[in-house]
């Protein structure tokens, strides 16, 4: 690395595969795409869960559970006390419903996608530490797909058992049932996972591909996402939110006058449909996230 | 790994797995009865296993409640019918009753809601209810020890056509009858359903036996009136419009509710599969929307659309509401001014 202010810019020729590039004879072959990436996710899941970005997801996944167990210890410790909006008592699973509609698919999963996906390769050029990663003799890619990884393990690990403490916390108030409501807490748990695999590789490839990528998460899962959503017509078929609200077993809230609209306008595509068209924009949005971090060139500014 | 994360890690999945599996055993244990079932379970036991439709009513909190007083003001008539009870049985509804179990089981000629009874506990002079009965041409028979106390059988007229004459006598309504099954406990119904009733208290299948009606019960956890039953029972008992048979497959409903100065409930629905439950909820979101927009202009009827809170998962649709008082309110001065306008005429 250069000692003047100048920009260095980053080994941008093609990355050595498998035997080729830096092996010569004798030495080892380098690992696949597949090993590279695992031993990437493992380097990378500590430094994730233990990093200061792990905190304000702490404080996120902390708050739905800090709320419903105020709930749960008011009503056991209130009698007649019931949980009501505009007067109208609300049983625990719509409950459970409503905070998984409110808290995590608006606004805790794509807030977890933009954050964690937008900094997968943001973070090493801005610490200057992707050159530590580029030099070794792994594909460029798998240094993104290790990270996506690492993300998917450490999001899926805070958010899934942060949803089962709330759904144990708060379905049983108001007659609520376990056993009746815990097929929807496995299809809960399983879109919460598709959300954070699908918004983490879209905001993946963002991270890899744009400058600002932060802001432009933002607007895009604040401003982008929820308008389109409101309106008729195709546009809504170009969000990650259009498919996975298909797949939520609640009812939608009726929170405000936006949400009333969202209903009138609100066409549901079918959960397998949703799946496959989930299961796309991940595999394209990975395959050219994997395709930046090999063609470009980072500038590290010094 | 460090080992921090792999602790983390750990934990992590114990959680997942701890819920998962407490979750898991919850759905094929069973779960425990609901307060409803509780309060009325002893009853539950002379309701017929075929049973479509099952009701309970708190009637004493009911009849004590401030609504109740603002719908007497508001619709001064419907104390007729209980009048009309009471010459007949000698029961008041408003002083004797405790609670009621009602219950509808189809006919077995037809398929379709036939004969039904009512299981009223509270405090009853035996005696005296008898002789009235006897006074208005009762006869009394006595079936598995218990007195049937059956009333005279009138023949149903058919409506006159066109203001003409009654076509005339076209079928024998079932019998009506009254029978003490226990101390405190009055069956009031079709004396087929009252027969039935008896032999239960010696055994047999009823309606506890009946998983599906008694899930429904179970998950009732408050709420002084309530009713479960299978929706298309209520669909040709209640002659519900044609529109709501173009609603996606409901199979079964609930419908909670607390009456005191308000009737506050929770109409449940249980659809065919998911995505009749999902295009249901769909359904509702439209008129719930279109109610809000609509509801703008009256303050009461505000307060209405606003209590309306759709939830629901899986294969369950649920509306939450409040009726306020107010709405009783609108009644009452509607029928005044209909009672003003009548001597115009």
């Amino acid at each position: 690395m250069s000692a003047d202010n100048s920009p260095v810019a980053v080994d941008d020729r093609p990355a050595p595969v498998d035997s080729g590039g830096l092996a010569g004879p004798g030495r080892p072959a380098a690992p696949s795409l597949i090993a590279s990436s695992l031993r990437i996710c493992e380097l990378s899941l500590g430094q994730m869960i233990w990093s200061r970005r792990s905190v304000f997801l702490a404080l996120l996944l902390g708050g739905p559970v800090v709320l419903a167990a105020a709930i749960r210890i008011v009503t056991a410790t209130t009698p007649f006390w019931r949980f009501s909006i505009n007067g109208a008592r609300v049983g625990g699973p719509a409950l459970f419903g409503m905070m998984m509609w409110l808290l995590y698919i608006r606004f805790i999963v794509p807030v977890l996608g933009v954050f964690y996906g937008t900094a997968l390769i943001a973070d090493e050029v801005e610490d200057k530490t992707i050159t530590y990663l580029f030099t070794r003799p792994l594909p460029r890619g798998a240094v993104l797909i290790g990270k996506y990884l690492a993300y998917l393990a450490c999001t899926v690990l805070l958010v899934l058992p942060s949803v089962v403490l709330v759904f144990f916390l708060i379905v049983p108030l108001g007659g609520g049932r376990i056993g009746e409501a815990f097929p929807a807490l496995l299809i809960d748990l399983g879109m919460l996972a598709a959300g954070l695999i699908a918004y983490g590789a879209v905001f993946a490839w963002v991270g890899a591909r744009l400058k600002r990528p932060l802001v432009i998460g933002l607007v895009f899962t604040f401003g982008w996402e929820p308008a389109v959503l409101l309106f008729p017509g195709y546009l809504k078929q170009l969000t990650v939110a259009y498919y996975l609200q298909a797949l939520v077993p609640h009812a939608m809230p009726q929170d405000s006058a936006v949400s009333i609209l969202m209903q009138v306008f609100r066409e549901v595509p079918p959960a397998g449909t949703s799946l496959v068209y989930l299961a796309g924009i991940v595999a394209v949005a990975l395959w050219f996230a994997a395709r930046a971090v090999e063609r470009r060139e980072y500038v590290l500014e010094q | 790994m460090t080992s921090k994360t792999r602790y983390f890690v750990i934990f992590s999945l114990s959680i997942l797995i701890v819920g998962v599996g407490t979750g898991l055993t919850a759905y094929y244990v069973g779960f425990p009865a609901g307060a409803a079932a509780a309060a009325a379970n002893d009853e539950l036991r002379l309701v017929s296993s075929n049973a479509t439709v099952v009701a309970y009513a708190d009637v004493q909190k009911v009849m004590t409640s401030e609504l109740r007083q603002r719908l007497r003001r508001a619709l001064p008539n419907q104390e007729n019918g209980r009048r009309e009870f009471q010459n007949l049985t000698g029961i008041n509804i408003e002083t004797d009753i405790t609670h009621v179990i009602a219950f509808v089981e189809p006919s077995a000629a037809s398929g379709l809601p036939g004969a039904g009874m009512v299981l009223a506990s509270g405090l009853f002079d035996e005696t005296k209810i008898e002789s009235l009965m006897r006074e208005h041409g009762a006869t009394v028979e006595t079936y598995r020890d218990k007195r049937l106390i059956v009333a005279p059988q009138h023949a149903r007229q058919a409506p006159p056509v066109n203001d003409g004459p009654a076509a005339g006598p076209v079928a024998a309504q079932p019998e009506f009858a009254l029978a003490f099954l226990r101390p405190g406990l009055v069956a009031v119904g079709t004396a087929q359903s009252i027969r039935q009733a008896a032999d239960l208290e010696h055994g047999g299948q009823n309606i506890t036996d009946n998983a599906e009606i008694m899930n429904l019960i179970r998950s009732i956890d408050s709420g002084n009136a309530w009713a479960v039953g299978r929706f298309d029972a209520l669909q040709s008992a209640a002659k519900l419009p044609p529109v709501l048979s173009q609603l996606p497959s409901i199979t079964w409903f609930s419908i909670t509710g607390q009456i005191n100065e308000t009737i506050s409930g929770t109409l449940r629905a249980e659809t065919r599969d998911d995505a009749a439950a999902k295009n249901l909820r769909d359904v509702m979101n439209g008129f719930l929307a279109l109610a809000r927009l609509q509801a703008g202009s009256k303050p009461e009827l505000q307060t209405l659309a606003q209590s309306l809170q759709l939830g629901g998962t899986g294969k369950t649709v649920e509306l939450s509401f409040v009726v306020p008082g107010a709405i009783f309110d609108l009644i009452e001065s509607a029928g005044n001014q209909a009672r003003q306008k009548q001597p115009a005429h």
